[in-house]
């Protein structure tokens, strides 16, 4: 169990680590620094090729970084692999299994190979496993016979043959479909919950929100984010709320034109880097406002709603998503980066 | 304590992954069509002549099962090493290995002793099986046990090395079976498992002695035979010498293998 004698308070600390590829690459990972708090879910998030994989692979052990330190469960990696790799389990990016073996065997396998040696351990918590994740009726099926997504869940599922205190997770719900996507979410959760700790990437950003107590957004192997879930909305979501206005009948251009306006109004009030404001038209029958203050204008659309005759079949206002959040940070930091080559 | 372990534990698992009923069948099938159809076939054609081993002369059948022993030696070992190290690279078991408690040389000791093991195992299972065949002419002492097993092992370790290499260095399943079959082709019919290098035309007899199978295979049939001469041990000198060469490459082959 975490925090044994001699283990600092934080699961993963990471301070200053860069990796490169060959001399004349560039850092694939660049000076990052970070912690992971004992029992909880640190999100990893970033485009591709941002520096997340090579992250995860020198977490490890797979890939020796080039200078920084990495520690886990408050040991140095590089001097205490074994040790800590008996207390990881790593679900990588691309598949794994063993062809030739049917499900059930290849968890038997697997467990002997985690040094479970009594048998009727393993098989109790083979049952478990197929159980949880629900493989009971694919538990005869050859590896090689599974389809991607069934592959996937049992990738998952082996690791929690062994007892774990920091699992891996890259990328990990990839080809399941949303049930089972939804099931190993809410069964790491729970583990979560009994003390594990998870070091999570994806690109799928409603399971980043719905899963992760901490998120770090990395770009060009730098990371260039970290807070909570809600504390990376009111940062860098900078408030806004998008409203969404369905009509019975299709607005026309002069309608839009003029909701325009209103919102143009207010963007001129504001320093221009800052201003987010937006009218999306679908061409159909929504147009979605995003402000930062829509409690503000809403009035004003509204009445312009009413003197143009339309009906509203609906209108929503929602927070930002993570995936807004997430594109505005990449987005600011493609732009400081362009800034920063001009002349 | 832990690397003998973990080593052990990745034999035991190279063992359940790569070997399973399909793998058992072809490896004696194989061989026993050999040596119980190819063998008295071929011993109409030659008829009592026998054939020269060392001092003696012994009967075809006996002559070829002494040489599909250590056909059958290549055989097991260069497909169980090919089919892990190709399996793991292609479905990603390697990495898998390693982020578990497994270090790349555990990987590579756990491969080497596999390779060995189903050498000699493939062996000796069609040394029980073509006995029949060759009891008359069978002669192994203490002295000349060695031999064979050495032959076995090196050559187990030569071929599963060899295969190593393709499959670390092979990105398409199509090019990895026709290389391998290509290769195996040459490797089992350019030797002596099948007929004696003495009196070929000298191309073919170059041929023969470039390929290390003809030293498996000579220096195991002169150990079943006991017919242990110079010959022999400066076959035993030039197997070890390139087995461990080969053997060295698959190392550097699957260091450097991506992960």
């Amino acid at each position: 169990m975490p925090n044994i004698d001699g283990e600092d308070d934080y699961c993963i600390s990471v301070s200053n680590l860069r990796k490169k590829y060959g001399k004349n690459n560039p850092y694939a990972v660049n000076d990052i620094t970070f912690d992971v708090k004992y029992g909880t879910v640190f999100g990893f998030l970033g485009p591709n090729g941002a520096g997340k994989t090579t992250t995860v692979k020198i977490l490890t052990t797979l890939l020796k970084p080039t200078s920084g330190t990495v520690h886990i469960f408050g040991r140095q990696l590089l001097k205490n692999q074994s040790e800590i790799k008996k207390r990881i389990g790593v679900v990588s990016q691309n598949p794994s299994f063993e062809t030739n073996l049917t499900v059930e065997k290849a968890l038997d396998l697997y467990g002997i190979l985690w040094r479970i040696r009594d048998k009727q351990i393993r098989k109790n918590k083979i049952n478990e496993i197929l159980n949880t994740f629900d493989l009971g009726s694919i538990k005869s099926v050859k590896n090689d016979e599974l389809s991607i997504g069934q592959r996937r869940r049992v990738q998952v599922a082996r690791e929690f043959i062994h007892e774990l205190d920091l699992l891996f997770l890259d990328e990990p719900t990839v080809g399941l479909d949303p049930s089972a996507r939804r099931l190993l979410l809410d069964y790491i959760k729970s583990q979560v919950k009994s003390g594990l700790t998870v070091f999570f990437t994806t690109h799928i950003m409603e399971e980043a929100e719905y899963l992760c107590d901490q998120i770090a957004i990395i770009d060009k192997g730098k990371i260039i984010a970290f807070d909570t879930p809600s504390g990376l909305k009111q940062k860098y979501g900078k408030g806004n709320k998008t409203v969404e206005l369905t009509f019975n009948d299709v607005p026309d251009k002069l309608f839009i034109d003029h909701l325009r306006n209103i919102v143009n109004m207010r963007r001129s009030y504001k320093d221009a880097t800052e201003a987010t404001s937006h009218v999306g038209f679908n061409g159909v029958h929504t147009v979605t406002i995003i402000d930062d203050n829509v409690e503000q204008i809403i009035s004003e659309v509204l009445q312009l709603v009413y003197k143009n005759g339309l009906q509203l079949e609906n209108i929503s206002i929602n927070p930002p998503s993570l995936e807004e959040v997430f594109l505005a940070v990449i987005n600011k930091n493609d732009y400081s980066k362009d800034s920063e080559v001009s002349p | 304590m832990s690397l003998v372990n973990n080593t052990l534990l990745l034999v035991y698992r190279n063992f359940v992954a790569a070997v399973d009923k399909t793998f058992l069948i072809w490896m004696v099938a194989f061989p026993v069509v050999y040596i119980f159809i190819v063998g008295y076939a071929y011993s109409t054609l030659i008829g009592d002549r026998g054939i020269s081993v060392g001092s003696i002369t012994v009967t075809y059948t006996s002559f070829l099962t002494s040489g599909v022993i250590g056909f059958n030696a290549m055989n097991g070992s260069s497909a169980v090493a090919g089919g892990i190290v190709w399996n793991d690279k292609r479905n990603g078991m390697l990495q898998q290995l390693l982020v578990m408690q497994f270090s790349k040389v555990q990987y590579i000791v756990g491969n080497l002793i596999t390779i060995i093991l189903v050498g000699l195992i493939s062996a000796a299972l069609i040394m029980i099986i073509g006995f029949p065949t060759m009891y008359r002419n069978v002669n192994i002492t203490l002295w000349s046990l060695p031999y064979i097993i050495y032959a076995l092992a090196m050559g187990s370790v030569f071929f599963g090395s060899f295969t190593i290499i393709l499959s670390t260095k092979i990105k398409s399943s199509e090019a990895h079976s026709v290389i391998n079959n290509g290769l195996f082709l040459f490797f089992t019919f350019v030797s002596s498992a099948f007929y004696p290098a003495q009196g070929l035309p000298t191309p073919l007899a170059i041929a023969f002695y470039l390929n290390p199978l003809t030293y498996i295979v000579d220096i195991s049939r002169a150990g079943i035979f006991s017919q242990i001469t110079t010959f022999t041990n400066i076959q035993v000198l030039i197997l070890g010498a390139i087995s461990v060469a080969v053997f060295v490459i698959a190392t550097r082959s699957m260091v450097n293998m991506k992960v």
